[in-house]
């Protein structure tokens, strides 16, 4: 067994320690990607969004590991014994180290606060090849494009810049695929916005993510990407259907 | 004893004869303007508004003010009062800061079980799929009240070690206005009231009431925009109060840097409360005119040509966080202060760089409030904005940091012994750690465009406020319980207690995180199976019930050890803090003689310190 040594400011200490840090790191690490999946995968923006969450995980573990293994370490070693009326060790504080876990959190702040700007410009940023206009409403959708089409269903092609333009025509909601990432609110009497480029065919549910009344749970609607071809026969089918003069696009 | 000689029981006679006396009020204008006599919603506000006067008038907060006007005398009566049972003194007006930081105190832990209880009902709901009992209607007002009347316990159960402490610790005779005090008090009972009323009607914007939904739905919501503000007014004069007890009555040779640390954190939170209230009421406020009144703050009115002369509803979502931001540091900034307060007691060693977490306290004031726009970055409003909110909400994490290292640095070296009150504290730290840590993957905006209200908040806020409030709040129950009955705690229970309620917390949190991350979207009644989450809000409602039956454990410790409890001694901690050299429980008048300050509050191990001494009748 190790001998563990008497005094508290001794280096071995330290070695054991920074040891066990980096072991709980990596552990930690890899175990909270295991449990907090995200679900933002298919377009363009979710990208900066998953880069940049596996980031802070990886911060995190390692702030985890430090302060729960120094904490956890100095309960076992530190706890006092049988017998033993002593008080600690009288130590009131440390400049140097005060100094030290201040600046280097603030060198942290720097770094993140610049990496969050590029990882926002990425994520709220797309062209406008297609325009969608979404008009949520106590408890539903409805999708207009430019041509004059209007449907309960959005259906998007796959690849292609999208911006959507959000509004609502009574309370504040919010446009949420979660598997796109982002989501942005609607507000009554504003005009908001968001980019999506989605990168995966496929169906998805749009949902509000603001409690906006008695059914917003319910507040859903059916957002299909599918492949070029696809949507064009799809936009074809529906001005006939609804017997629009085609304007552009 | 007559019933009516209980505060409480006038208090309500109060508050039914105020409540009808404003209806009628209500209705006889109505009958004069010709308006159609009976709207309930009218009637319910006007009727509310006299109920919380009637109340504060019955139970005897006024009076002595009243009295103040016609000239006459009112001394300060000490002690219980000589011709009833000495319990009653705690159901009615009463000046001794003990006694109104008890009353705090239980009103508080009250609350928090009945907010448990709402909170229990809609886990219940959400342990699978589909709608099971709860109705969305009931679900959403469940959810709004849950979050409302936990809010509500917790800045009770700050007044709470604010008012029982601060005064103790500083060797103080009582508050600077002990009259105040008992108003800021018993202006919460009526408010509380009329909170539960509202349950009566419903409401379901969740507790940020967000215009213009909470524009449009029932009465309840008048109740609550009252009830709000009225205990915003308690936080007010409650904080004030504190500050100026705490600047102008300390002991001879307590500099602010010698002050228990406690006081420091109160003191951070009192400039809070004391500047930032303001804001939610007014907001509450401006809600409360716009439905009755019809005043176009926050919903949007067009002209014929569609362009907006109405309101704005994001001025809402400003006025509301310029005080909810702050506020989540008024609930955990006493916490962490209490924590700071018992490691070095527990380690037997000075709290590491007294200083340093002193000043963290006040910079994470400071800095809290410039943060509230993290709350809106999916709100539409300009671009710039989530960027500046973004850097300064990531400026939180430094000052603490500070505190969670000068945590690791008190306990390196100690002799740490792990009594419950440590274990709590111990827990407290585990737990902020998690709700801390995940605060800073919601600042950076990004990450939050998907993290935003999803149950990864849930699970961050949830840590964050039982690390900061509920560990330390029942650390704090438990290490000065002695000082208050005079009698101990059952060790068992309370290490049942902590071992129950911690790991399950864990669980809890870590469960509603991935739940967010997976989709799952906060304050919905029911959600889809096709997201994969049912085990995961299977593990989270399972967590949820041990921990409430841990609590439970926790009460019935505080009531049978108050009867047959071993005998505490003046001081079972062995602690360098004023209020633990008086006697157990502490008496009427807390110090004999007033005491001055020697050396320095934490200096454990250092042999022959001495913090403070009692002076003799000659000296001063
Ligand atoms: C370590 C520093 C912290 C950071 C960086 C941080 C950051 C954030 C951010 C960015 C949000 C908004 C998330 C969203 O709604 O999308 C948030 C929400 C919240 N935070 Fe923190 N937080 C920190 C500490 C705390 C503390 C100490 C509390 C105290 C109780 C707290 C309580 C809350 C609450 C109540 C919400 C949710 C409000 C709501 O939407 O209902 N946070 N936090
Ligand atoms: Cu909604
Ligand atoms: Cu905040």
């Amino acid at each position: 067994m190790l001998k563990l040594p008497q005094s508290s400011t001794d280096r071995k200490h330290f070695v054991i320690v920074g040891a066990l840090v980096l072991v709980v790191t990596v552990l930690l690490g890899f175990a909270l990607l295991a449990i907090l999946p995200v679900k933002a995968q298919s377009s363009v923006q979710a990208e900066p969004i998953r880069w940049l969450f596996q980031l802070h995980i990886w911060l995190i573990a390692f702030l985890f590991a430090l302060v729960s293994v120094f904490m956890f370490y100095a309960l076992f070693v530190f706890r006092r014994r049988k017998h033993d009326t002593s008080e600690g060790e009288h130590f009131e504080g440390n400049t140097v180290l005060e100094i030290l876990w201040t600046v280097v959190p603030l060198v942290l702040v720097v770094i993140f606060s610049f990496i969050g700007l590029q990882t926002l410009q990425q994520t709220t940023s797309g062209g406008d090849d297609i325009r969608v206009e979404a008009v949520g409403f106590q408890w539903a959708w409805t999708f207009n494009y430019p041509n004059g089409v209007t449907s309960a269903e959005m259906v998007l092609p796959v690849n292609k810049p999208a911006l959507i333009s959000l509004t609502s025509t009574d309370v504040i909601h919010s446009f949420w695929v979660a598997e796109w990432g982002p989501k942005q609110d609607l507000v009554p009497g504003m005009r908001t916005q968001l980019h999506v480029t989605p990168t995966e065919v496929g169906e998805y549910k749009l949902n509000c993510a603001e409690l906006c009344g008695l059914t917003h749970w319910n507040m859903v609607a059916t957002v299909r990407v599918v492949p070029e071809a696809e949507y064009t026969a799809w936009m074809e089918q529906k001005i006939a259907e609804q017997n629009i003069e085609v304007v552009s696009r | 004893m007559r019933l009516t000689s209980l505060g409480l029981v006038r208090g309500l006679i109060g508050y039914a004869v105020g409540l009808l006396l404003g209806m009628a009020v209500v209705v006889v204008s109505r009958l004069l303007m010709g308006m159609s006599v009976w709207e309930a919603e009218a009637a319910w506000v006007g009727g509310v508004f006299f109920a919380v006067i009637g109340f504060l008038g019955g139970v005897g907060a006024l009076s002595d003010w009243l009295k103040w006007t016609r000239g006459a005398e009112t001394p300060l009566l000490h002690g219980p009062p000589a011709d009833k049972p000495a319990w009653t003194r705690y159901f009615g007006v009463d000046y001794n800061h003990k006694v109104i930081g008890i009353q705090y105190g239980v009103t508080g832990l009250f609350l928090l079980l009945i907010g448990g209880s709402l909170a229990l009902v809609f886990r219940a709901e959400l342990a699978d799929s589909g709608i099971s009992f709860l109705q969305p209607g009931t679900y959403n007002t469940f959810l709004s009240m849950h979050a409302w009347v936990a809010l509500a316990a917790i800045l009770l159960g700050v007044g709470g070690m604010a008012n029982y402490l601060v005064p103790l610790m500083i060797g103080a005779a009582d508050m600077a206005f002990p009259r105040l005090n008992a108003f800021a008090y018993w202006i919460n009972v009526p408010a509380i009231l009329t909170l539960l009323l509202s349950m009566l009607f419903g409401w379901d914007s969740g507790w940020t009431a967000y215009p213009p939904l909470s524009l449009r739905g029932p009465v309840g919501y008048q109740l609550v925009f009252l009830s709000i503000f009225s205990i915003g007014l308690s936080s007010i004069l409650g904080s004030l109060n504190i500050i100026v007890t705490m600047l102008m009555m300390r002991p001879k040779g307590m500099s602010l840097f010698r002050m228990p640390i406690f006081c420091w954190a109160i003191l951070a939170t009192s400039l809070i409360q004391l500047t930032a209230t303001q804001l939610i009421g007014q907001a509450f406020l401006m809600l409360s005119f716009e439905r009755t009144l019809g005043m176009p703050f926050f919903n949007p009115l067009y002209n014929a040509a569609g362009e907006n002369i109405g309101g704005q509803p994001l001025l809402f979502q400003h006025l509301f966080w310029f005080y909810s931001h702050p506020a989540v540091y008024v609930f955990v900034l006493p916490g962490l202060g209490i924590i700071s307060e018992l490691l070095p007691v527990f380690s037997r060693k000075p709290l590491f760089g007294y200083r340093w977490v002193a000043l963290s306290s006040l910079a994470i004031a400071l800095v809290g409030f410039l943060v509230w726009g993290h709350h809106m970055f999916t709100s539409g409003y300009g671009e710039y904005l989530r960027v500046v909110f973004m850097i300064s909400t990531l400026l939180v994490a430094v000052p603490t940091g500070v505190k969670f290292f000068s945590w690791l640095g008190t306990l390196w070296g100690g002799r740490l012994t792990f009594p419950t009150p440590m274990l709590f504290t111990l827990g407290a730290i585990s737990v902020f750690l998690i709700g801390g840590l995940s605060g800073p993957i919601l600042a950076t905006t990004a990450t939050d465009l998907f993290l935003h209200d999803t149950y990864f908040v849930v699970g961050h806020f949830h840590a964050t406020i039982f690390g900061g409030f509920v560990f330390p709040f029942f650390a704090a129950i438990y290490y000065w319980y002695p000082k208050i009955t005079g009698r101990m705690y059952d060790e068992t229970m309370g290490k049942l207690h902590f071992w129950l309620m911690t790991p399950g917390f864990w669980l809890m949190s870590l469960a509603q995180m991935t739940a967010g991350t997976m989709g799952m979207r906060r304050r919905i009644a029911d959600y889809d199976p096709a997201l994969g989450v049912e085990n995961v809000h299977l593990l989270v409602t399972i967590a949820g019930f041990v921990i409430a039956f841990s609590i439970l454990i926790m009460i019935y410790n505080l009531f049978t050890s108050a009867e047959i409890g071993a005998t505490a001694g003046n001081n079972p901690w062995r602690s360098r803090s004023p209020e633990w050299q008086i006697p157990s429980p502490a008496p009427e008048h807390s110090y004999a003689r007033p005491i001055a300050v020697v050396g320095e509050p934490y200096d454990y191990g250092l042999a022959g310190s001495k913090y403070i001494a009692s002076m003799g009748a000659g000296d001063d």
